[in-house]
């Protein structure tokens, strides 16, 4: 594992980054990708991925197409396309989604729901 | 560019009204109001306490007063300005001191 | 990609709503409604929106920025910028093409200022002008100066351009 922190390379258009020492309190959504190594209160909804990094903190619920999660997330993530937890991430809260993964090592408490009908 | 009409000296006050057409000058004192076709250029040694109304302005000294200008204010790096701007176009350059509003046709995209 | 020199880059598409609060720079290609406070530089991109109260170090806005901003370094609207509000920093530069609609205060700004509308100098009637006092301090004395009839001040004599006069400054408050 590499020093610097693992960046999951974002599929499609424009990045944005929402960096290690910036607390968001609000709502933010979008239709792109979404990269958080901060702080996030409130809610996300996008329409494209959302990658939590090991320094991100989430107290939100979610709503996007993908997540992949190696930081923390408190609150329900409802995702169209898949929700993949990563190793060391802890994660509290509901997850909805066709497709779940969750690594070793990941720690994670709530109810999993994976009969999605159509998405989003 | 209007022909230089006026030049008010480094050692001169002038106060009044000053109106007409042409480019002026001030490196000395002007008091009290302006009305121009033209442009009024406020060298750094100079001074300009009153309103003006003219087509440009450019401070590199001292202004204090309203301006109103048809087509552009310029206040430099060495320029000293209080007052109430309106005009298309205002540049403001890095060191200069202002304190005042700025009013310019601002276009906002709509939604805003 | 990622933060390399510790940048947070809001993408076109994103809108945040709410306070954003942070210790790194910011760039803004999205829009940004509410709060915005950092310690280090806002850079609103062309295609950026800020519709917000902001409190930062530095400010570029070459995008709009609505809201009041507050910069303990400097702003700067770039050709592009388009800003109504109010700006307090201590150095502004506002580039030729720039937009703004708002008040600018860099602190203290030493300057003498003419009155408010001020009055037209000429077409008086005549009226038995005082001489002019060498050392005339405005309103206040009112005291019994034969010299003069009571007046408040001493009006401008009207004066032809480029005319020497003695060099009264009359300072009115």
């Amino acid at each position: 594992m590499a020093a610097m922190e693992k960046v999951s390379t974002p599929r499609s258009g424009a990045h944005t980054v929402i960096g290690s020492s910036i607390v968001i309190d609000g709502e933010i959504s979008g239709d792109e990708d979404l990269v958080i190594q901060g702080t996030v209160k409130g809610k996300i909804d996008l329409k494209e991925s959302l990658y939590v990094e090991s320094s991100g903190v989430i107290e939100a619920d979610i709503e996007t197409a993908n997540v992949e999660v190696s930081g923390q997330v408190t609150g329900n993530i409802a995702a169209s396309d898949k929700v993949e937890l990563k190793a060391d991430c802890k994660v509290v809260g509901d997850i909805r989604a066709p497709r779940i993964l969750i690594a070793d090592g990941a720690t994670f408490k709530g109810n999993v729901d994976m009969d999605v009908k159509g998405g989003k | 560019m209007a022909a230089t009409s006026g030049i008010i000296g480094r050692g001169t006050v002038v106060r009044g009204n000053l109106s007409g057409s042409g480019d002026v000058v001030v490196e000395g004192r002007l008091e009290g109001t302006v009305a121009l076709e033209d442009r009024l250029t406020v060298e750094s040694g100079g001074k300009v306490v009153a309103d003006v109304q003219l087509e440009n302005l450019i401070v590199h000294g001292e202004m204090g007063g309203d301006v109103v200008a048809a087509e552009r204010v310029v206040i430099s790096s060495t320029a000293k300005v209080v007052g109430d701007i309106k005009a298309p176009r205002v540049v403001i350059e890095d060191g200069a001191r202002f304190s005042g509003s700025i009013e310019m046709d601002v276009k906002l995209p709509e939604g805003i | 990609m990622a933060t390399v020199d510790g940048t947070t880059i809001i993408g076109e598409s994103i809108l945040i709503s709410g306070s954003l609060n942070g210790d790194e720079d910011l760039t803004v290609r999205g829009r940004v409604e509410g709060t915005l406070t950092l310690t280090r530089t806002l850079v609103v991109e062309p295609t950026g929106t800020v519709k917000a109260e902001v409190q930062v170090k530095n400010c570029v806005i070459a995008g709009v920025v609505v809201g009041n901003v507050t910069a303990s370094e400097s702003v700067e609207i770039t050709k592009e910028g388009r800003m109504v509000g109010d700006i307090s920093s201590p150095r502004v530069i506002i580039v030729d093409g720039a937009s703004f609609r708002g008040r600018i205060d860099m602190g203290e700004v030493d300057v003498e200022r003419a009155e408010r509308g001020s009055r037209p100098a000429l077409s008086r009637p005549a009226t038995p002008r005082p001489a002019l006092r060498p050392a005339a301090k405005a309103a206040e004395p009112r005291k019994a100066e034969e010299k003069a009839p009571a007046k408040p001040a001493v009006p401008p004599a009207p004066v032809a351009m480029g005319a020497v006069k003695r060099k009264v400054i009359v300072k009115r408050k």
